[in-house]
């Protein structure tokens, strides 16, 4: 039976996925099903309005492992459309599945839309550099990056849970494995953000962009070079090309220059605003409003007249 | 003595690519040809291999007719043997045909102990080629390595998959994507450059890979790109007093809602 | 470029220019302040083939030719002219006894020259009078234990750091400048002391001191070349420095136009980039203008020398111009960068010294005129 396929192995980045499903849906006019190795994230999932979830179960449970499993099952549903939650993991087993179906596969899908019979899946080119439009024909699979749809509401009817036996692909043994030193700190769903470079001189020097930051309510956000090579903040605070990638309304850059790896991950703020010596610093021609001047002057003028009621 | 393979694709410049403030196409007219940065990673991973382990290295592409002018370039890092495809349609192929193509021509050139891939390319930045290779030639993949030692056939590789690392083992034939991180490629010596001629380097024609016309049909068409152009209020204030500025800010924040 | 460079010779100048992002862009500011000599850096151009870059393959060379040799040095120069020198007066030193060596003499001296193991040094100038022009304050005199230089030369580049030096010596005083010979002189020789080391204005890092000789004896395997070469020795070796001097010219001079012309398009005045306005780019086009003849020029000329064909003229024509443009272009980018391209944190202060070096040294303003009228007038 034709359908709408959707896999994660991240639960919230899967609900996400829903959303342009059950859009397509709309014109496809086939059922949403959902794969899952987790029988909590399914129910979740067909509450959530998945007309079906298979919930894989195998000894090996990663995406790799799942990748030909997850392929021979999309090939005897018949499925059209099959969207996979763009982690690398997530990458992988698509690209796998998309070779297995002789399908195309748009990577990095922001926007998704059916035209004439075929999927059309908007993408970033050269870095950042451009965006164009690719136009699939059906069978057609996409990855799509975390937090570029919400989460839908509730369905009025919940989908049907079923399970699934499979064998997984047991070529590839993960013989140790490490998750990567966290804080905890998830600055994507910031409403303002007040990023900082290597404009400030000392790690101490950045109480200055935590009291403005107090001052507008705001998260804190660096660079690559301030998380990386300073380890002044931790890696969940880098925006940039291979950082987070942040939509908030204010994003006031304090001290950076502006270089397109950095701003490609915050150019979809609603108002950026920008702090610099520089005149000739490429974050002016980035920003809406900006001031000229050092920032260890104005920092505090603004962090004083912003408390000022 | 292993044998190796390294697929890699000759892209242009993004540096040199311009975006048309008119109607914001792209203007690639000033951009020279390169060999995209990540499969500069896998060469050079290939080569440092070959280096401590003898064997051969086999350098292998599919391009529009104009990826020759990468063979001396590619052979001068170190790959004994260079393939090319040339085809005048490869700039609409997509990553569908793209890995037909490369899986046709390992077919007829290989077999492989190991083959490498940059994690993506530095033009479209699919980050498929690998897996779909793997699919199809039925071999395992182990991608976004940032680390790997090969041990007569056992592969061992440390994966980077943004939530963390793990470390995983293959044994027998596999294809592996690397990360830019996995190595600092060397700049050729100009003895190196120079020997480069004296490798060689073949032709494999498109029509002799044995694929049928729907293995070389895109099943993506891209359209035009357009560039992604600010577009900014530039409000920028630069008196020589800071509470100037700072009372101007202030305001413009207040105006827009964010103030508080 | 493309049509008049074969595949080779732009992969080795993407090489060098790799190279020169690599290793000589994170120095080049520091160098100019310390001056203190790279030897680490010295190393690693050897490792990449650049000192035995024109060098026969049966001396461990690379045998890449001169327009090799021109894209390498003009790419290096685009980020530390210094550096550059320091190759480009080794290469003269190679260049000479490559030229003139007896195969006795190659053997002994060009593999190490070949593999950076030794680093040479063309030891010309003096106090007095230029060699070929006037008599010699170094006198070579032969006697019977062979051969015995007195006196000094002077401004000799990697003085201290070469191992041997290719030197010119005066063998008659009563015959003025026209008796010169040339002589191989180990650096360890008895009799032979470094100067102290010459602070100069630009092209720093590339050492430079006189040499002092007090009866410094050679044998006769130390004459390069026969006694009546020492004239065109002189003339040729002297082409060949205006060569190289050529690519870094137009090395300091590229990098000094691409950075005017960055800047000129991020510098705000009165409300647009003073890139729009006439002034600015009449400035700019000019360089550009004379960078790209230029270049075409030192194309020629090298392509000579890889012919083995004579270049006496063409150098001369090449340090003509070139010395004429150099430090006009310098004069001009500045004017496009105004206060800040004064300001020592810019680029330009080291370029437009480091450009004085290479054109306003070795030869006075009249010498190449004098050697293209000859051509003409003969």
């Amino acid at each position: 039976m034709p359908g709408i396929f959707i896999y994660s192995e991240d639960p919230r980045l899967a609900q996400q996925l829903l959303t342009p499903a059950l859009e397509l849906k709309k014109d496809l006019r086939q059922p949403v099903v959902a794969l899952t190795t987790d029988p909590e994230a399914a129910s979740i999932l067909a509450a959530l309005g998945a007309d079906r979830v298979v919930v894989l179960r195998s000894a090996l449970t990663s995406p790799e492992a799942l990748a030909p499993a997850v392929a021979q099952l999309l090939a005897k549903e018949g499925a059209q459309v099959v969207l996979v939650g763009g982690t690398l993991r997530g990458k992988h087993l698509a690209a796998h599945a998309a070779a297995v179906l002789k399908a195309g596969l748009a990577t990095d899908a922001r926007h998704l839309a059916l035209s004439d019979g075929r999927l059309v899946a908007r993408r970033m080119l050269y870095a950042g550099l451009a965006v164009s439009d690719e136009e699939l024909t059906l069978p057609a699979l996409a990855t799509i990056p975390p937090r570029t749809f919400p989460v839908p509401t509730q369905a009025p009817n919940p989908g049907v849970v079923e399970n699934l036996d499979v064998l997984g692909d047991p070529r590839m043994t993960v013989f140790s494995s490490t998750p990567v030193q966290g804080e905890g700190v998830d600055i994507t769903t910031a409403v303002r953000l007040v990023a900082v470079g290597r404009g400030f001189g000392h790690k101490e020097d950045l109480g200055l962009a935590r009291d403005l930051a107090g001052a507008l309510k705001a998260d804190l956000a660096c660079t690559r070079g301030i998380a990386e090579d300073e380890h002044w903040l931790p890696i969940e605070r880098y925006i940039g090309i291979s950082g987070q990638t942040v939509r908030p309304e204010l994003y006031l850059a304090t001290g950076l220059s502006g270089q397109v790896q950095h701003m490609v991950g915050c150019r979809e703020a609603k108002v950026i605003v920008a702090v610099n010596k520089d005149e000739r610093a490429p974050i002016f021609e980035m920003a809406d409003y900006g001031i000229v001047g050092d920032l260890y002057t104005v920092l505090p003028l603004l962090t004083a007249a912003l408390n000022k009621n | 003595m292993p044998k190796l393979l390294v697929c890699y694709k000759w892209v242009l410049d993004e540096q040199d690519i311009k975006i048309r403030p008119d109607d914001l196409s792209l203007d690639a007219s000033r951009a020279k040809g390169k060999l995209s940065d990540f499969d500069r990673n896998a060469i050079e991973e290939a080569s440092l291999i070959m280096e401590a382990q003898g064997g051969t290295v086999d350098a292998l592409t599919y391009g529009l007719p104009t990826v020759k002018a990468s063979v001396k370039d590619v052979l001068s890092r170190g790959p004994s043997r260079l393939l090319w495809i040339g085809d005048p349609a490869a700039d609409q192929a997509d990553a569908y045909v793209i890995a037909n193509v490369l899986a046709a021509a390992i077919r007829k050139a290989g077999p492989y102990d190991l083959i490498l891939c940059g994690e993506g390319s530095s033009d479209l930045f699919y980050q498929q080629i690998p897996a779909r290779l793997a699919a199809l030639l039925e071999l395992p993949c182990v991608s976004f390595v940032q680390k790997l030692t090969l041990e007569g056939p056992v592969l061992t590789a440390t994966r980077s998959l943004g939530d963390g690392t793990e470390e995983v083992r293959v044994t027998g034939p596999a294809v592996v994507s690397v990360l830019g991180e996995i190595n600092k490629p060397r700049i050729p010596s100009l003895k190196q450059v120079l020997g480069a001629s004296k490798k060689p380097s073949e032709e494999l024609p498109l029509a002799g890979l044995g694929l049928t016309e729907a293995e070389l049909e895109p099943k993506a068409l891209r359209r035009a790109p357009r560039g992604f152009l600010m577009n900014r209020k530039n409000i920028i204030y630069k008196d020589a007093d800071p509470a100037a500025n700072v009372g101007k800010l202030v305001a413009s924040l207040e105006a827009e809602g964010l103030r508080g | 470029m493309s049509i008049l460079l074969t595949e080779e010779q732009q992969l080795i100048g993407q090489s060098a220019r790799d190279f020169a992002k690599e290793y000589l862009e994170p120095i080049a500011v520091e160098l100019d302040h310390t001056a203190s000599y790279p030897a680490a850096l010295v190393k690693n151009l050897a490792a990449h083939d650049f000192l035995g870059l024109f060098l026969p393959g049966e001396f461990g060379g690379a045998e890449a030719g001169f327009v090799s040799m021109a894209q390498v040095i003009e790419n290096l120069s685009r980020a530390s002219a210094g550096v550059a020198s320091i190759l480009v007066n080794h290469s003269l030193a190679a260049y000479a006894l490559q030229r003139w060596g007896t195969p006795a003499q190659k053997q002994a001296f060009l593999p190490a020259l070949a593999s950076g193991e030794t680093l040479g040094a063309f030891a010309a100038f003096e106090h007095g009078p230029r060699p070929g022009v006037g008599p010699q304050a170094l006198q070579a005199t032969h006697l019977p234990e062979g051969w015995v230089l007195s006196g000094t030369k002077a401004f000799v580049r990697n003085a201290g750091a070469a191992q041997v030096y290719v030197v010119l010596a005066g063998t008659d005083p009563a015959a003025g400048g026209k008796a010169v010979a040339a002589f191989i002189v180990k650096a360890d020789a008895v009799g032979l002391t470094v100067g102290e080391p010459l602070e100069t204005m630009g092209l720093r890092g590339c050492p430079v001191a006189d040499l002092d000789f007090e009866h410094v004896v050679l044998t006769d395997a130390a004459l390069l070349g026969d006694l009546k070469d020492g004239q065109a020795i002189t003339a040729e070796t002297f082409a060949l420095a205006s060569v190289a001097e050529a690519a870094q010219t137009l090395g300091i001079a590229q990098a000094a136009v691409e950075h005017a012309a960055a800047y000129a398009k991020t510098r705000i005045q009165f409300g647009r980039p003073i890139a729009s306005l006439q002034a600015i780019q009449t400035l700019l086009a000019e360089t550009a203008t004379d960078c790209h003849l230029g270049r075409l020029g030192l194309l020629q000329a090298a392509d000579l020398i890889d012919r083995g064909e004579p270049f006496r003229v063409e150098a001369a024509m090449l340090k003509q111009f070139l010395a004429r443009v150099g430090s006009r272009l310098l004069v001009d980018t500045v004017q496009v960068e105004g206060g800040f391209g004064y300001s020592e944190f810019m680029p330009l202060p080291r370029l437009f010294r480091d450009i004085a070096g290479t054109t306003l040294l070795e030869a006075p303003a009249d010498f190449p005129d004098a050697t293209i009228a000859a051509s003409l007038l003969a």
